[in-house]
């Protein structure tokens, strides 16, 4: 019997602990989902996603549709971790969805299959131009908001991630849910979830009164990857992961906490 | 303030190495010299830094009593588990101490050690656990056991010497043993446990 050794090269996101639950890192050119809960670090990992490939030299970039870029900057720019010259530089390019929007004569309630072609052709000829490397949608959510029928999500998000993977570039779609619980979708839509290379779940566990993140790679195509629950702490370095306590993942009533 | 520091706790003090974890027993009377008993040897004769995880009061209560001993804790970071509980409790003017919102949050602080343990320029550090007995008041007790089995192995590993503190006779029996089981080192000051 034949083994074999091959194995996909990573996209090495450079975030505490993540490398090492994804055995390595991203494998390159995937769409990742990262579903998540209101403030539980979805934007500052999408961001310091792009700083840390910033840091080796790649181009990356941030399509920004829950927040005018201005703001965001501001609120990243109190992390440490965070770097305005690389924004200054062009390794870490933001843009306004808005303002894509208004490029493309898109400012309308909701998208055809025409406007969703237009769409995708705008960010994958920025990708292609810029030579992107590392893409963040912030939120893919807001965005498809704007398409009405699930089988034109399904669309644009199956045809954004092909291409984006022809460019060789790995991206990570930001979602919001509002529960990150074992019932819960892992997207707003329903549909996201399959499209995805990956999916990484992002919450929070209440332990007595008290919220801690947490962080869960659910799905990753291409690698063998942890499944655990993490804890996650936002700190001036960024993001960093240690594996949730087993006995304190879930609330069990029947152990009467003590 | 004077206070006689157990110079035997220095001695033993030698015979560890960085990878070490040690349990120092103490009895609720004698807490605070046997604490200071074993940071005084860390930071002057090995001159090591670290991080202090203050769950049994607030840091800044241990900063004046270390420092009316006349010890620097500039090289100490605190991590405190006990001032969030109460309004105005996080009003104080240390530099040196973070605040972590309730002694459950864990995991929280155990990432909040490993980040000052990430940005400090110690060349050795130790990490000082005040305490299990504490950390039990509101842990469950299967939680607690696991919570120490990971927070020694996660420091033996970077080489960051371990201090546990506990009051015996307030800690549950199965977290006891399992210390006695994870533990490289014993200082016992402790008290007879009866259960």
């Amino acid at each position: 019997m034949q083994s074999s050794s091959y194995t996909r090269d990573r996209c090495v996101t450079g975030v505490h602990g993540l490398d090492e639950i994804l055995r390595g890192g991203i494998p390159y050119g995937s769409t990742v989902l990262a579903a998540g809960t209101c403030g539980s670090g979805k934007t500052t990992l999408g961001m310091e996603f792009l700083v840390r490939g910033a840091a080796t030299g790649e181009a990356c970039a941030h399509f920004t549709a829950t927040e005018p870029s201005v703001k965001l900057l501001e609120n990243i720019r109190q992390f440490p971790f965070f770097d305005m010259g690389m924004v200054d530089s062009g390794l870490i390019n933001v843009f306004d969805m808005d303002v894509l929007y208004s490029w493309l004569g898109l400012e309308k309630a909701s998208f055809d299959l025409e406007d969703v072609h237009a769409l995708i052709k705008a960010i994958t000829d920025i990708v292609n131009t810029i030579g992107v490397t590392r893409l963040v949608i912030d939120s893919v959510t807001t965005l498809c908001y704007k398409i009405k029928s699930e089988q034109l999500i399904r669309d644009f998000l199956f045809t954004l991630g092909k291409k984006l993977a022809t460019l060789g570039c790995t991206t990570i779609l930001i979602s919001e849910i509002t529960s990150a619980t074992e019932n819960a979708h892992w997207s707003s839509f329903g549909v996201e979830e399959a499209i995805c290379d990956g999916i990484i779940v992002m919450g929070d566990v209440e332990r007595m009164g008290h919220l801690l993140r947490f962080l869960q790679v659910v799905k990753m195509r291409g690698t063998a990857h942890s499944r655990a629950k993490n804890t996650l702490e936002l700190t001036p370095l960024g993001v960093m992961l240690t594996p949730m306590l087993k006995w304190g993942s879930t609330v069990d009533n029947k152990q009467g906490w003590g | 303030m004077e206070m006689e520091l157990d110079q035997r706790i220095a001695e033993q003090l030698t015979e560890v190495s960085l990878n070490s974890s040690i349990q120092v027993r103490c009895g609720t009377s004698n807490a605070f010299m046997v604490t200071a008993s074993v940071i005084v040897p860390l930071l002057h004769s090995f001159e090591m830094g670290g991080v202090y995880i203050s769950a049994s009061r607030g840091a800044a209560e241990t900063i004046d009593a270390l420092e009316a001993l006349g010890l620097s804790t500039e090289n100490i970071h605190f991590i405190d588990l006990v001032s969030s509980g109460f309004l105005g409790g996080t009003e104080v003017e240390h530099k040196n101490i973070s605040f972590v919102d309730s002694p459950i949050m864990l995991e929280s602080v155990l990432l909040r050690t490993l980040y000052h343990l990430r940005t400090t320029d110690n060349e050795r550090n130790f990490v000082f656990l005040d305490s299990v007995n504490a950390l039990a008041i509101y842990n469950e007790e299967r939680m607690l056991a696991e919570y120490l089995h990971t927070f020694i192995n996660t420091f033996r590993n970077r080489e960051v010497l371990t201090v546990i503190l506990n009051v015996p006779d307030q800690t549950p029996p199965s977290v006891l043993a399992n210390m006695d089981l994870y533990c490289t080192d014993l200082v016992d000051r402790g008290q007879v446990v009866i259960h």
